[in-house]
């Protein structure tokens, strides 16, 4: 294999042999490398969980935090440095069960934060618990007589309240899911790229064959600025729909809005304190 | 008489549990913690008349305890230390609203996320209230697969009986070790008297509301004020812990829970050395068993505490011994188990430092 700079070189990798996060390893590697990013100006957040453990084996900068807290670890890193490209990272427990109130909220406050999820439908790092997006009927040791809980759409609830990027992608092929880590770095404001993911040793219902047989790529006729269309396309029953099914490029970033960067894009802790505007402040504050 | 049974230790927990009339049970996963979950969804599964969630978030999980808890069943939740700080706010709340649930934390190496190996660090959070405001939980710290079930029962019947959060603190190791049990009876949940507080419909009768809003600062006194007498209460009514060849000892070990078992190892080497060390064991870390540190410090002067993290359990030995004695330490944090000779040798050392009298 040919070496890219975010490349970590002979090392131990904790994921079992088959598993689909190798594959979304290599995608988002080769995005990063083919978007020419620099490993200095780029952050990988994740929480806790096997897809988690990926900014360990990508040579950049890694905070590897909380179970569910990766995004608004990653929207504080964002909106302090800009000059950042920050990516969250984590499996679909830690993105939609744990941290899914985190989810929402970055939907509607758009940092320039790209958020992959690994959607494997199952808890994996904590040996096979259902998970969000697990099926109906999933059983495992804990959900005895099968999942009832109807499985958590990301796609159609990030397109219900205009996120500003929406993608799904599957592990197996991974040029186009390398492609769409392209499209969703270099957009600005939030991304959101669910990507299907085999899990070999918990996931015996979901397995490689069955993402290949009920998958299929959006048409080139799909037009991801209409929003109609795509949330159709998000909700409609059978096969899951893969591709971009939408993206909004008029909503204002987050950090545009914020004031700080109104003038300077120049990251917080760089700043010197304007003594002179402080006294103004304390002055105002002041009674009688 | 029931039969002796060969269990895991979250498996005794979750049998005990069940067996104590808990019919509610709501947890996140988290390791090194699940077994006790699987033993509850397949319990409730199989009982039928029982309820078992798993939660997208600790959080959840521990407010669908209070919801269950208020309409009047046992509850049950459990989770591993990083999962036990998102419970806090939860707690807090069962305390200021004085709703019995029973809580178990399977402690594990931190702070952050750590690691899933035994560790006792969460001895300040559990029993110095945990979440915010001015309250107490009763915490219960076994040490055997037989304790384990008989203090998951006690656990249910203080909750109740005081109207409060219980917490068991156990961690990955008593867990995972198998060990024989004889499990009490099982309750018959229809025999339980009924709940005056809880909400259960209020046809013929004044609404019942629970909240623990008390902007009025008078009416969150008088709250305050009850709490502190029913912690007076507890204080006095259920300290517990186990005195290991005290007698004539002339040093103590003080530690609980898998340290204490390690600890009993090395107290028995030092023995067959002559030396006259003794253990004291609590068993509810609150209320601290303090009067038998108090009565033992009149013939003992060399106390050393052992514990599974970098010393937190030492702030009440030495509170309880009000300056009396030395108080030596000796702890291993982050998931390390110290073997009884190493706690042997510490012994030893201090023992002969201070020139005791052997046998
Ligand atoms: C606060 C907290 N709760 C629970 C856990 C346990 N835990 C670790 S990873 C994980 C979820 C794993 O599933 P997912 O996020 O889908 O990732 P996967 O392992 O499947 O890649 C959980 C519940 C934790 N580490 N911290």
């Amino acid at each position: 294999m040919k070496r890219v700079p975010f490349d970590m070189g002979d090392i131990d990798i904790a994921w079992c042999p088959g598993c689909g996060n190798f594959k979304i390893l290599d995608a988002l590697k080769q995005a990063l490398t083919e978007l020419d990013l620099d490993p200095e100006k780029l952050v990988i957040v994740s929480g806790i969980g096997q897809a988690a453990k990926m900014p360990h084996y990508v040579r950049t900068n890694v905070f590897n935090g909380l179970h569910g807290r990766a995004i608004p670890a990653a929207t504080g890193i964002k909106t302090a440095n800009p000059e950042l490209t920050v990516i969250a990272e984590g499996g679909d427990g830690d993105m939609y069960g744990e941290g899914g109130n985190h989810f929402l909220h970055a939907i509607r406050r758009n940092s320039d934060i790209t958020n992959i999820v690994h959607n494997n439908m199952v808890y994996a790092l904590t040996k096979g618990q259902a998970s969000p997006t697990s099926t109906i009927g999933f059983t495992t040791p804990v959900q005895v007589g099968g999942v009832t809980e109807e499985p958590f759409n990301a796609i159609a609830v990030a397109i219900a309240q205009d996120a500003s990027f929406v993608a799904r992608a599957f592990s197996g092929d991974e040029d186009q899911t390398k492609d769409i880590i392209k499209e969703a770095i270099a957009h600005r404001g939030y991304a959101l790229v669910d990507i299907l993911q085999n899990c070999v040793s918990f996931n015996k219902v979901n397995t490689y064959q069955w993402f290949k047989e009920n998958t299929y790529y959006l048409e080139d006729s799909h037009d991801p600025l209409n929003r109609i269309e795509a949330f159709k396309r998000a909700t409609e029953e059978g096969k899951l729909p893969l591709g971009i099914f939408y993206r909004n490029p008029d909503k204002p970033c987050f950090e545009d809005t914020v004031p700080a960067y109104h003038t300077s894009r120049t990251p917080l802790f760089k700043r010197k304190v304007d003594v002179r505007k402080l006294q103004v402040l304390i002055d105002s504050k002041r009674s009688g | 008489m029931s039969k002796k049974v060969l269990m895991r230790g979250s498996q005794a927990i979750g049998e005990a549990a069940v067996r104590a009339g808990c019919r509610f049970y709501a947890g996140y996963p988290i390791t090194p913690q699940n077994e006790l979950t699987e033993y509850m969804a397949e319990a409730m599964d199989g009982l039928n008349d029982g309820t078992f969630i798993q939660a997208e978030s600790e959080l959840a999980a521990i407010n669908m305890v209070i919801g269950a808890s208020m309409a009047g069943a046992r509850a049950m939740t459990s989770s591993s230390s990083p999962g036990i700080s998102l419970k806090q706010e939860g707690i807090s709340f069962l305390a200021a609203q004085e709703l019995p649930a029973v809580i178990v934390n399977t402690m594990r190496g931190g702070p952050g996320l750590g690691n899933i190996a035994p560790s006792q660090s969460d001895y300040f959070q559990a029993t110095r209230g945990g979440g915010h405001g001015d309250y107490r939980t009763i915490v219960l710290a076994p040490a055997s697969g037989q304790e384990l079930a008989d203090l998951t029962r006690t656990a249910f019947e203080y909750a109740d009986k005081y109207r409060s959060p219980v917490l068991i603190l156990g961690d990955g190791m008593m867990g995972q070790m198998m060990e024989p049990i004889v499990f009490p009876e099982p309750i018959d949940v229809r025999t339980f008297s009924p709940k005056s507080w809880i909400l259960d419909g209020a046809k013929g009768r004044p609404s019942r509301i629970i909240l623990s809003l008390l902007l009025n600062p008078p009416e969150q006194e008088d709250l305050n004020w009850r709490l502190a007498r029913k912690y007076e209460i507890i204080t006095r009514e259920i300290p517990m812990s186990e005195s290991y060849m005290t007698s004539d000892a002339n040093m103590i070990v003080i530690a609980y829970g898998t340290a204490a078992r390690i600890a009993k190892g090395a107290v028995k080497r030092v023995r067959e050395l002559g030396l006259k060390v003794g253990l004291l064991r609590p068993i509810t870390l609150w209320p601290f068993p303090n009067r038998p540190l108090k009565e033992l410090s009149r013939h003992v002067r060399e106390f050393l505490v052992f514990e599974m993290n970098m010393g937190q359990m030492i702030d009440d030995v030495k509170l309880a011994l009000e300056g009396r004695g030395n108080v030596h330490f000796y702890g291993r944090p982050g998931g390390i188990i110290s073997t009884p000779d190493e706690i042997a040798k510490t012994i030893n050392s201090i023992y002969h430092r201070q020139h005791l009298e052997e046998d």
